[in-house]
C-alpha cells in the first residue's frame, strides 16, 4: 500500500477533475452549514464566510467547547445579526457529549461570553425550533450531493446526524473538520487537542462513518498566526468586521502568549474554513482515522498512514480513509485570511 | 578509553537480537556482564534457549544467562502466584501464529494475550534453521533478581540495554525501589514517537508487548534513553549489504547471514523493502556510542487500554496546560530523534565481519 499525497480541489464533488475555476470563492456557489460552537476564532471563520461571494450560508448549528450550547447559539445570533444576516438560521444542538456528562467549557481561552468578554446585549434573532443534528439531515436531504459542512467544535452534532439518518453519509457532499492533533500534542493534554477531546465517541464515528472527510488537525492550524502586527493592520483596515474581531481577539490573543508564549493568535477555525474553500492551499494525506476513548491518551486521534501491511487485522482495519490535512501553505493561508477580513 | 561499560542486555532473541548480542561482544567499549531474557519475538523459554545458543556460538559460555518473566507485569500481580494457583483458569493455546496465554480472574478481567513475532523471526525466534539444543543452562536466579543484585554490586555503572517487552525491570523495579537508582542507564528499544506503530497503527512490539510495564519503566525515575522505531526505521542494512557480509569469513557474519534471510523476506512482505531494519543492534549502539543519534527530553507515558493500548505519547514540556495532566509532575526520558544511519550500519558490518 502506499499513500499518495492528494492534492485535489473537493469543491466539485469526490470524483470530478478538479478545476480550478471553480473554487467556491472564484466560480460555482457552495452550500454550507457551518457547525460551531462561537468562540473568538470561530467568530473569525462565520465572518469570513459572510464575506465570502458564492458561499452559501443555509444556517448555523450550535454546539459546545469554547462556550456552552446555549451561548454558542446566543453567540451565532448575535454574529448573524452583525453580519446584517438575519435570514441565516441557527438550529441548536446537543449540550452534552454522546456519552453524557457536563462539558468542560474553555472560558479561559474565549472569555466567558466565549467572545472576548464583549458582553454584547442579547440577540434580537430566535433559533430554529429544530434541533442541529435534524436541521442537518433535512438540508443534507433537501440537497443531496450539495452540502458542505465546516465543523468547527466536537462532532456530536454530525454523530447525532449519522445515527438520524444511514443515508447522512453519502447524501453530505463534504465534510471538514478542525480537529484532531496528527503525530503532534494536543493542546488539551499531550495526547488531545480540543474539539476532539470534547467527545471522542462521536469524533471515532464521524471518521470511520464513509462521508467524504477532510481533518484539519493542530498540527496544520498551529502553523498559521496572526501577529501582534497583523491584528494592528486588521485594526487599521476598512474590513467590514475588523474592529468587531480585533475587539473579540485581544483576551483570545493574550491567552495565546501566557499559555504557548505566542504573541498573536492562533486561526484555527478560519484556517479550517479556508480548507473548505481553498483546498488547493493544502497538501492530504489519505488514512484510516480512529480516536481513543479510553484511559490516558482519551481524544488522541491516530491515522493509519497505510506504510505497512499488518500481520493481522487491528481496529483500523476495514474502514474508510478520510482525507488529513499534511501541509498547508502558510504565506497564501495567512494572506487569503487577512484579505478577506479586510474586505469593507 | 576508560574501562569498558558494563552492560546486561535483555533480550528475546530474535534475528537482530542475535545481532545485537554479537556486536556487543565485538564491542571493545562495553563489557557484557549477563544476559537476562523475555518473550516477544518469541516465549521466554526459547529466548533463553536461545541466548544460551548464541553464548555458545560465540564461545563466550563464562557470561551469565538469566531467565527472565514469562508473562506481563500485570499476571505478576495476582493476589497468588500463578503456578500453583489453581483457582485461576490458566491455559496456553498454542496457535500458528500466537502463543496465548489466557488468564481469567477477578482481578485479571480481560483474557491477556500475550503476542509473539514469530512471523518475523521464525517459529525457532532464528530463522527456522534447527540449531543444537545448547549444553549450558540458565543461572538460579530471575532477571529481575539478577538486575537488582548486578546493580546493588555496581550502583551506578550498569546499563541496562532492553530489546523487548520491559517485564523484567518492571520487576526489578517492584522488587526494589532502589533499583532506579543503582542502574547506571537503561537503554530501551521501544516506542513510536510521532509516527505509526509496527503491530498496528499505535503501537510498536517491544511496547505493546507490555504497556504496564513499559509506563512504570517510563515514569520510575531512572536514567532511560529510548530508541523507538522512528529511529530504527531510518537504519536499513540493505541486501547489497547482506552480499558484502556473505563474503566475510567472520564466524558472526556467516552465522548471521543464515538467519537473516528469514528477516529479509519478512520485511519484503510487510513492508515492500529490499534491506532490514537495524533495530536491535542500532538500540545497542546508542548504549556504545551515544553521539551516533540526537536526543530530546521530556515524559513519556504509555497507554494502558482501549485502541491505541502500547501508544507512547511523549510532551517536551514546552507548552502549558490549562489543567492538569497525566503527563505533569512526572521525571523526564531521552528519547531519540535523528541517527547517523550511515554509521551505525558502517559499525555494525565492520565489526560483524572481523573474525
Amino acid at each position: 500500500m502506499d499513500s499518495t499525497p492528494l492534492v485535489s480541489s473537493y469543491c466539485n464533488g469526490i470524483d470530478s477533475t478538479p478545476l480550478v475555476s471553480s473554487y467556491c470563492n472564484g466560480g460555482l456557489s457552495e452550500k454550507i452549514i457551518i457547525d460551531t460552537d462561537p468562540g473568538i476564532d470561530d467568530s473569525m471563520a462565520i465572518m469570513m464566510a459572510f464575506q465570502t461571494p458564492n458561499v452559501e450560508i443555509l444556517g448555523l448549528t450550535t454546539t459546545f467547547g469554547n462556550v456552552s450550547t446555549k451561548d454558542a447559539t446566543r453567540n451565532a445570533l448575535l454574529l448573524c445579526e452583525i453580519a446584517g444576516r438575519p435570514d441565516v438560521p441557527v438550529a441548536e444542538g446537543s449540550s452534552e457529549p454522546l456519552k453524557g456528562g457536563e462539558p468542560e467549557i474553555q472560558d479561559f481561552i474565549h472569555g466567558s461570553d466565549g467572545l472576548g468578554n464583549l458582553h454584547l446585549p442579547p440577540p434580537k434573532l430566535n433559533k430554529l425550533q429544530k434541533s442541529a443534528s435534524e436541521f442537518l439531515v433535512d438540508k443534507v436531504s433537501e440537497y443531496p450531493g450539495e452540502v458542505s459542512i465546516l465543523a468547527l467544535g466536537p462532532l456530536t452534532n454530525l454523530a447525532l446526524a449519522i445515527k438520524r439518518d444511514s443515508t447522512f453519509v453519502k447524501k453530505v457532499k463534504r465534510v471538514v473538520v478542525l480537529g484532531g492533533a496528527f503525530f503532534a500534542l494536543g493542546n488539551i493534554n499531550p495526547a488531545a487537542e480540543a474539539n476532539i477531546y470534547g467527545d471522542p465517541e462521536a469524533a471515532d464515528i464521524v471518521f470511520t462513518s464513509g462521508a467524504n472527510i477532510d481533518v484539519i488537525g493542530i498540527n496544520i492550524t498551529t502553523q498559521v498566526k496572526m501577529s501582534d502586527d497583523d491584528l494592528d493592520e486588521l485594526r487599521r483596515s476598512k474590513g467590514k468586521h475588523a474592529q468587531f474581531i480585533c475587539n473579540c481577539s485581544k483576551f483570545y490573543r493574550d491567552w495565546h502568549v501566557k499559555s504557548d508564549g505566542v504573541y498573536g493568535v492562533f486561526l484555527h477555525d478560519p484556517v479550517c474554513f479556508v480548507a473548505l474553500v481553498r483546498p488547493d492551499l493544502f497538501m492530504f494525506k489519505k488514512g484510516v482515522v480512529r480516536v481513543e476513548t479510553q484511559g490516558l491518551c482519551v481524544g488522541h486521534t491516530l491515522m493509519d498512514q497505510g506504510l505497512k501491511r499488518w500481520n493481522s487485522d487491528n481496529p483500523w482495519t476495514g474502514y474508510s480513509p478520510v482525507s488529513v490535512a499534511w501541509t498547508v501553505n502558510v504565506e497564501k493561508v495567512l494572506k487569503y485570511i487577512k484579505s478577506v477580513l479586510m474586505k469593507p | 578509553m576508560g574501562e569498558p561499560k558494563k552492560i546486561i542486555i535483555d533480550t528475546d532473541p530474535g534475528i537482530d537480537d542475535a545481532m545485537a548480542i554479537f556486536l556487543a561482544l565485538r564491542s571493545p567499549e562495553i563489557t557484557v556482564i549477563g544476559l537476562t531474557t523475555i518473550y516477544g519475538n518469541v516465549y521466554t523459554t526459547l529466548a533463553t534457549r536461545n541466548a544460551l545458543h548464541l553464548l555458545e556460538v560465540a564461545e563466550r559460555t563464562d557470561i551469565p544467562v538469566a531467565e527472565g518473566s514469562h508473562v506481563s507485569y500485570m499476571v505478576h500481580l495476582l493476589p497468588f502466584p500463578l503456578p500453583s494457583c489453581t483457582c485461576y483458569l490458566i491455559y496456553f493455546r498454542f496457535t500458528k501464529k500466537n502463543i496465548f496465554l489466557l488468564s481469567f480472574s477477578p482481578c485479571v478481567k480481560k483474557a491477556t494475550k500475550l503476542r509473539v513475532a514469530d512471523f518475523v523471526h521464525g517459529v525457532d525466534g532464528l530463522g527456522n534453521q534447527n540449531f543444537p539444543q545448547p549444553k549450558s543452562k540458565p543461572i538460579e536466579k530471575s532477571a529481575a533478581e539478577y538486575l537488582v543484585e548486578q546493580a546493588n554490586l555496581h550502583p551506578g555503572e550498569i546499563t541496562v540495554v532492553a530489546l523487548g517487552p520491559l517485564t523484567n525491570i518492571a520487576l526489578a523495579i517492584q522488587l526494589d525501589p532502589t533499583f532506579t537508582k543503582n542502574i547506571g542507564q537503561i537503554v530501551l528499544l521501544g516506542g513510536a514517537f510521532a509516527v505509526n506503530g509496527n503491530v498496528n497503527p499505535a503501537a510498536e512490539a517491544n511496547i505493546f508487548g507490555d504497556p504496564e510495564a513499559a509506563d512504570i519503566v517510563f515514569t520510575s525515575g531512572a536514567d532511560v534513553l529510548a530508541v523507538g522505531i522512528n529511529v530504527t526505521h531510518q537504519v536499513i542494512m540493505k541486501d547489497s549489504e547482506l552480499e558484502i557480509m556473505a563474503e566475510s569469513e567472520g564466524i558472526f557474519s556467516k552465522y548471521l547471514c543464515k538467519i537473516l534471510d528469514y528477516y529479509f523476506s519478512y520485511h519484503r512482505d510487510a513492508y515492500s523493502m529490499k534491506g532490514v531494519y537495524l533495530h536491535d543492534p542500532t538500540a545497542l549502539l546508542a548504549a556504545v556510542n551515544p553521539k551516533l543519534m540526537t536526543y530530546t527530553e521530556g515524559v513519556v507515558r504509555v497507554q494502558t487500554s482501549g485502541i491505541t493500548r502500547g501508544l507512547t505519547l511523549f510532551f517536551n514540556k514546552q507548552k502549558r496546560f490549562h489543567e492538569a495532566t497525566e503527563w505533569n509532575n512526572k521525571p523526564t526520558v531521552k528519547v531519540a530523534v535523528t541517527v547517523d544511519a550511515p554509521a551505525v550500519v558502517k559499525l555494525v558490518m565492520d565489526r560483524l565481519m572481523t573474525s
